[in-house]
């Protein structure tokens, strides 16, 4: 259990920025963590966190540059703009915005989560500015008056170049923070430490900033504009250079915005060092300038950041690829002379080599997306305006963030799109929507094309570039409200559609007409002016401007499972009907079953191997500063079969996990080692749903070597893994073919190591083994001993035999049969071996017949072979000795040397017949092979008629997961129960059943005695023929134990997790009160010590949450003390 | 592309929903391309989700105004098809006659079709590409002469669009991958309508459309797009109309006449 000191420790390490990425609540509720917020708002790398924030007023001198006598009376007006706002520190960027929002973790979610404003926290919104630390020159600390705490920063703007621009002066910004002494002091130091980080970077910056257009736009060569004066040559700024802009440069009055931009960039700095004003965000919408685009877009996306992070890697992504081949590139190839045909750079070399370059880099940077068609058109545009590299940056932030799975494999982001978008049609324009659903004309078809390349391929090039233009800025919402307003500008005509294709045919007569004007009879000239798009624009950002990434956000998470579950029982149907032949024999309602228990197995197997990765950084104190700048953001979720490429193959870790779903012997006899406790108790706090607590209670399963034996008789490659197909192949061997002889082939086979259909000494005590492990947990009533063999055997009467009582005491006996029949019979290996196998067919025959005999004749020495041959087997197992109560009985005498068949210096095999002719000759071991040992897989409820055929009787007892959390009273664990039940290793809190069983094994002979006159009463109740009666109680006893042993162990691993210090949750009900404990406490707290409070949620509830609920108030009250 | 529908057609005159499922780069869109258009061009834009078009197809009792659907076919568009695919009332499922993997995607193709799409969809499977293979390359060569060949149901050896000088064939070997005689069992089995094709050079295209037309059931025309029609009577009796088909088509002149709108 953790204790106050822990928890205090954990409380005040959050305070140490250094310990900043501690998983924290948000993403227990599937909303985007703080971290993740704040990288959006400004468009950060990932990996960039909130370390420090600060109220401050940002006080922007009046530049020095007084150039523009045209300027002078515009400049006035925003003499000394005074911005308050919130300043915000991460490792490598300084932020400032107007806009009141928080987020450092221990802000409340609710103030994190209030966007206002023009752009509604989806980009870098409000005024202020997004500094990289590394463009920040000097940092000084201004001496005031009175107590106000000012900072003057100087930047690198205009200073990376080597050209002095005229009439130049610093950039230099002051601010002004407010807060206590102690948190200035704070703020400040962080940003020292940032600072001298950032030192490092400033060739980068240099490297970028000398390439953007800005800086060729104001140094010197501007003067002259396009001509050449210098000889300098313009940076490149995409195809456009070479083929031309698309649209009339004239009626786009390129050259006033670039002159407005020169203006803006002169004030307020440019490229990295800028700083928006409110006509920063007016200039973006009234349309960019062409040679101004891609930078600015390379901007307002972030993209720029990661450029400057790593300038390098688009070059080094070809170079190191080059030459190599894919899937990705196959389809690259296929579309890139059918990517803007129109735009005559696309259909040049230069043009197509550059959309090449660039699509198959990305696809080798993000293998999972790869390529996906649609990002064809959406680079091809982009190059137009772009460099290479600058588009292949901005395209994984259109993958990363903007678009989110749009390109994915599955697609699930395009999907889950159009459904909000779909709702939200449905809200704003319910009549429409009516109307649609009436006629049964599906919206997406229409607007799928839309999204997913960004109304390029919908609207004339001109203005879908407009419309991207803000899409940048202001991030997806931007792509909603365009669509919206569409279909609110062609409302009346679409409400006369009655199919598909008119609704197509108006909305493509729309688009091509976008440049018109939107009232062609107004009498005001100044409204006839007004053409369809910028209507369009208005609709949108006007009329729509309700619409908000919130807005967004919100729909996403409530379709989100909707869709991913559509998309997954697609794969599922796809994927279960391409199986393939041997499928087939099993029923559809099985391989739905194996299907689901193989993903979600892999599933969660994946999502522990990353907690305990996290788990792994987090204990090195690792900063978790991503090895690469793209790829898949650290927040996302992984492994869903509908969010994209998952793991198709099983390890043979993972293959543990999905056989102790499957059945009940691959459940381990003992709770997990440490080591997974701890990885597995930090993976149920992350994630909120139900699974994770299957998962931090599930079945740990056992470790054995039947089971590699399994796994690599079904990988096709054991290297590779489990493929489902490998899965349902294996599966359709045993459970398809309801056979005794092909089940005992089958197990020979998975000994049969050399392949040669022999079987050696070793071979054979592992299958006796195996047999063991198969058998430790009782067989469901699937086996039972008939009278007979009990007659058989009782009348002997010695002491071991009286403690044969249940079916699975007899099965003991019967493996230890199998195991002298087999030496018995066993062939000599080495010096006979052409002999062996010459003779094969009559030994056959003879041993046949002998085996009757062996039956009936000497039982007595069976058990001295098994105790002797366990010895060695249980120390050497893997698994716990599967029968502690049967310890007093290996105080007997070896009797190993009496056994020549157990000689080593004897080699000897078995063959398949032989192997079969042994266990046909035991009634156990043959119902072993014929019945339970199939159905011991458990699959669906309904299985194939066909297997049905063969079980005798189905257990009912199914293995289901539902009980384990219900700790059931384990004192009903009585000293007859069966062998499996015994099964050693549980350790506390099952005290009742650990103190039975240590009785057990400590009082042997006690035991002995009582389980004798156990036995006698047995036996004369036997003979009374109430064998009936027997059974069903041996069932009965299985039935009882078997839950309460689950629920035994359930209970150790919920109490072994908590004493592992992290957040696995223990029963549900419990977790609700804490939840509720929680909730009073919070009330009426301090702000800030809520802040403390929730991050910590998950470690201080874990501790609520163990099994003993007698905690509770103390845990309470300790958070009382710490938080008064 | 799309037309609004002529109210006064002199034929009963219905709109049948086709939708148009394969792997990528079979072709698919050049097959409408070449029906709608009767054009081909090397570069098409990818389509993105897909593309809707409309072309009617005039029989000698009434009029059917298709309405295509033609989608992605890149893998991962897979799970974007039920939306496309719902309500249809028939499917081109294509293939390459030079690529063996997509003949099997083909088959996954059909069996979504037929467990999930609406009940009685006809089905057409297609084996596009056939200017690649020998059989393409005789049929284009010998312009007049029906060809009878070995393997097939006859189909090849249509010569609707003979006309087409476009059609150079590499003089080297046959690139087909795909006997005509395993596809033509596997529809035969599945109860589907199968051609082979060429968009490029427009063999037996206009062909697969007329006989789809005339597979639909008047039934389910009548009651519009989305009625369950009892499709299989019509599927039922379907080598024989094929073959019906074929010969309709070789007697009208050209094969785009037969399919103006």
């Amino acid at each position: 259990m953790m204790s106050l000191s822990s928890f205090v420790q954990k409380a005040s390490s959050l305070i140490d920025p250094a310990n900043f990425n501690i998983p924290s609540l948000s993403s227990n509720d599937n909303n985007p963590s703080k971290a993740s917020l704040f990288r959006q708002q400004f468009r950060l790398p990932d990996s960039q966190n909130p370390l420090q924030e600060i109220t401050a007023e940002l006080i922007l001198p009046l530049p020095n540059s007084s150039s523009d006598s045209a300027d002078g009376s515009r400049r006035v007006d925003r003499a000394g703009n005074r911005y308050t706002g919130r300043l915000h520190l991460s490792e490598r960027f300084i932020c400032f915005s107007t806009q009141p929002t928080s987020f450092i973790p221990s802000s409340t979610l609710s103030a994190s989560t209030s966007w206002t404003g023009q752009t509604h926290g989806t980009g870098p919104s409000g005024n202020g500015f997004t500094l990289p630390l590394s463009s920040i020159r000097r940092v000084e600390r201004l001496h005031s008056a009175r107590d106000v705490f000012s900072l003057a920063l100087t930047t690198w703007n205009g200073l990376l170049n080597k050209q002095q621009e005229p009439n130049f002066s610093p950039q230099r910004l002051i601010l002004q923070l407010v807060g206590s002494r102690q948190a200035c002091e704070r703020f400040c130091d962080c940003l020292k430490k940032g600072l001298r980080e950032g030192m490092k970077e400033v060739d980068n910056l240099r490297s970028i900033v000398t390439d953007c257009y800005s800086e060729y736009l104001l140094s010197g060569t501007k003067a002259k504009d396009a001509n050449d004066g210098e000889g300098r040559q313009p940076p490149d700024a995409g195809l456009g250079m070479l083929f031309r802009y698309p649209g009339d440069a004239r009626k786009l009055r390129d050259r006033s915005k670039m002159r407005l931009w020169g203006e803006y960039f002169r004030e307020n700095g440019r490229n990295a060092t800028l700083v928006r004003q409110p006509t920063f965000h007016k200039l973006i919408r009234v349309g960019l300038p062409n040679r101004l685009r891609g930078e600015i877009w390379e901007l307002t996306s972030g993209s720029m950041f990661l450029r400057i992070r790593s300038p390098k890697l688009y070059e080094e992504t070809l170079v190191k690829f080059d030459g190599q081949e894919s899937l990705a590139i196959d389809e690259i190839e296929k579309d890139l002379n059918r990517s803007l045909p129109e735009y005559p750079g696309f259909q040049s070399d230069e043009g197509i080599g550059r959309l090449r370059r660039v699509l198959t880099a990305y696809s080798w940077t993000n293998a999972e997306v790869g390529y996906c068609q649609a990002m064809n058109i959406v680079v091809a545009a982009l190059l137009i305006y772009m460099s290479e590299a600058q588009a292949f940056f901005l395209l994984s932030v259109l993958c990363d963030r903007l678009l989110p799975g749009y390109y994915s494999t599955t697609m699930y982001g395009t999907l889950l799109d159009q459904k909000v978008f779909e709702s939200l049609v449905e809200k704003t324009m319910p009549v429409l929507w009516e109307h649609l659903a009436k006629f049964d004309v599906q919206l997406s078809v229409v607007s799928l094309p839309w999204f997913l390349s960004l109304y390029i391929n919908s609207m004339p090039l001109v203005f879908a570039f407009r419309v991207l233009d803000v899409f940048f800025l202001e991030g997806p919402k931007v792509l909603f409200q365009v669509g919206l307003a569409i279909l609110r500008i062609n409302g009346e005509e679409l409400l006369d559609i009655q199919d598909d294709g008119s609704f197509i045919s108006v909305l493509k007569s729309y688009f091509s007409r976008l440049d018109e004007s939107a009232h062609p009879r107004s009498e005001n000239p100044k409204l006839r002016a007004i053409t369809r798009f910028q209507e369009l624009m208005v609709v949108a950002f006007k009329e729509f401007s309700g619409i908000t990434h919130s807005t967004v956000t919100e729909q996403r998470e409530k379709h989100k499972d909707a869709v991913l579950n559509n998309i997954e029982s697609f794969a599922k149907r796809t994927s279960i009907r391409n199986l393939g032949p041997e499928s087939k024999r099993l029923s559809v309602d099985d391989l739905g079953t194996i299907y689901d228990r193989f993903y979600e197995v892999l599933y969660q197997w994946q999502q522990h191997q990353k907690v305990a990765e996290e788990e792994r950084m987090r204990q090195e104190k690792k900063k978790s500063e991503r090895q690469s700048v793209l790829g898949p953001p650290v927040d996302r979720q992984v492994g869903r079969v509908g969010l994209g490429p998952s793991p198709t193959h099983m390890d043979y870790d993972a293959f543990r996990e999905f056989l102790a779903a499957t059945s009940k012997w691959a459940v381990s006899d003992s709770p997990a080692p440490a080591r997974k406790d701890s990885s597995a108790s930090g993976y149920s706090s992350l994630r909120g749903n139900g699974k994770s607590l299957l998962w931090a209670n599930r079945r740990q399963p056992a470790d054995h070597e039947f089971m590699q034996r399994l796994y690599r008789k079904w990988a096709t490659d054991p290297e590779e893994g489990l493929s489902l197909q490998n899965v349902v192949n294996g599966l359709a061997r045993l459970k398809g073919a309801p056979d005794i002889m092909n089940n005992i082939h089958y197990f020979f086979s998975l000994y049969d190591d050399s392949g040669n259909g022999q079987v050696d000494r070793e071979g054979i005590l592992k299958m006796s083994e195996a047999l063991l492990f198969l058998s430790r947990r009782g067989f469901e009533g699937t086996i039972t001993a008939t009278q007979s063999l009990e007659d058989l055997n009782s009348p002997r009467g010695s002491d071991a035999d009286q403690n044969r009582l249940t079916t699975d005491e007899k099965f003991l006996g019967s493996v230890s049969a199998f195991i002298r029949r087999c030496f018995e019979y066993a062939d000599p290996s080495h010096p006979d071996n052409q002999k062996a196998v010459f003779s094969d067919n009559t030994t056959e025959v003879t041993e046949k017949l002998d085996s009757f005999a062996i039956g009936d004749d000497d039982d007595d020495d069976d058990l001295i072979d098994v105790n002797d041959d366990e010895k060695p087997q249980t120390s050497s197992a893997a698994v716990s000795s599967p029968q502690p109560t049967k310890s007093c009985e290996k105080s007997r005498p070896r009797s190993e040397s009496a056994n020549p068949a157990l000689d080593p210096n004897n080699p000897l095999h078995i063959t398949l017949p032989t192997f079969r002719m042994v266990v046909l000759a035991d009634e156990l071991l043959e119902q072993f092979f014929e019945s339970y040992f199939p159905q011991s897989f458990h699959l669906s409820d309904r299985p194939h008629p066909a297997s049905l055929a063969a079980s005798s009787s189905l257990s009912s007892n199914l293995t289901t997961f539902s009980n384990i959390g219900n700790a059931r009273a384990s004192a009903s664990v009585v000293a007859g129960a069966p062998v499996a039940g015994a099964s050693g290793g549980i350790v506390p809190p099952g005290k009742g059943l650990r103190g039975v069983l240590d009785n057990i094994v400590t009082d042997g002979i006690r035991m002995a005695a009582e389980v004798k006159k156990r036995m006698d009463d047995a036996q004369r109740e036997l003979e009374r023929n109430a064998l009936g009666g027997r059974d069903e109680e041996d069932d009965e006893d299985d039935d009882d134990d078997y839950p309460s042993r689950q629920g035994a162990s359930g209970a150790a691993m919920a109490g072994g997790i908590s004493s592992w210090g992290a957040g696995a949750y223990g029963a549900d009900p419990e977790r609700r009160r804490v939840r509720e404990a929680d909730r009073d406490l919070l009330e009426g707290a301090e702000a800030e010590v809520l802040s403390i409070r929730a991050p910590k949620e998950g470690a201080s509830s874990h501790r609520v949450r163990s099994p003993a609920s007698a905690h509770d108030p103390e845990v309470v009250s300790k958070v009382v003390e710490f938080e008064s | 592309m799309s037309e609004s529908a002529s109210a006064n057609a002199p034929k009963p005159s219905s709109s049948v929903k086709l939708v148009l499922l394969g792997e990528a780069a079979v072709g698919k869109s050049s097959l409408v391309l070449r029906f709608v258009n009767n054009d081909f061009q090397e570069n098409k834009e990818p389509t993105i989700g897909a593309a809707f078009l409309t072309q009617k197809c005039t029989l000698p009792t009434r009029t059917i105004k298709f309405e295509i659907w033609d989608t992605a076919g890149q893998e991962r568009f897979a799970s974007l098809a039920p939306m496309y695919y719902r309500n249809a009332q028939a499917a081109l499922v294509v293939y390459d006659v030079t690529k063996p993997s997509s003949l099997t995607k083909a088959k996954h193709w059909v069996a979504e079709l037929q467990r999930q799409a609406s009940p009685g969809i006809v089905i057409a499977l297609v084996g596009n590409k056939l200017d690649l293979t020998n059989d393409g390359g005789d049929a284009a060569g010998a312009s007049v002469a029906p060809q009878v060949e070995s393997e097939s149901a006859g189909q090849d050896g249509e010569e609707g669009a003979g006309e087409e000088a476009e059609g150079q064939l590499p003089a080297s070997g046959d690139a087909r991958k795909v006997s005509t005689r395993e596809a033509s069992t596997y529809a035969d089995e599945e109860g589907l309508l199968f051609f082979e094709t060429s968009a490029k050079i427009g063999t037996n295209v206009v062909e697969v459309f007329t006989a789809i037309a005339n597979a639909i059931p008047e039934s389910s025309l009548k009651t519009g797009r989305g009625a369950a029609g009892a499709g299989q009577t019509a599927l039922g009796s379907r080598s024989g109309e094929d073959s019906r088909v074929n010969l309709g088509d070789r007697n009208t002149a050209t094969a785009k006449e037969g399919c103006a709108c």
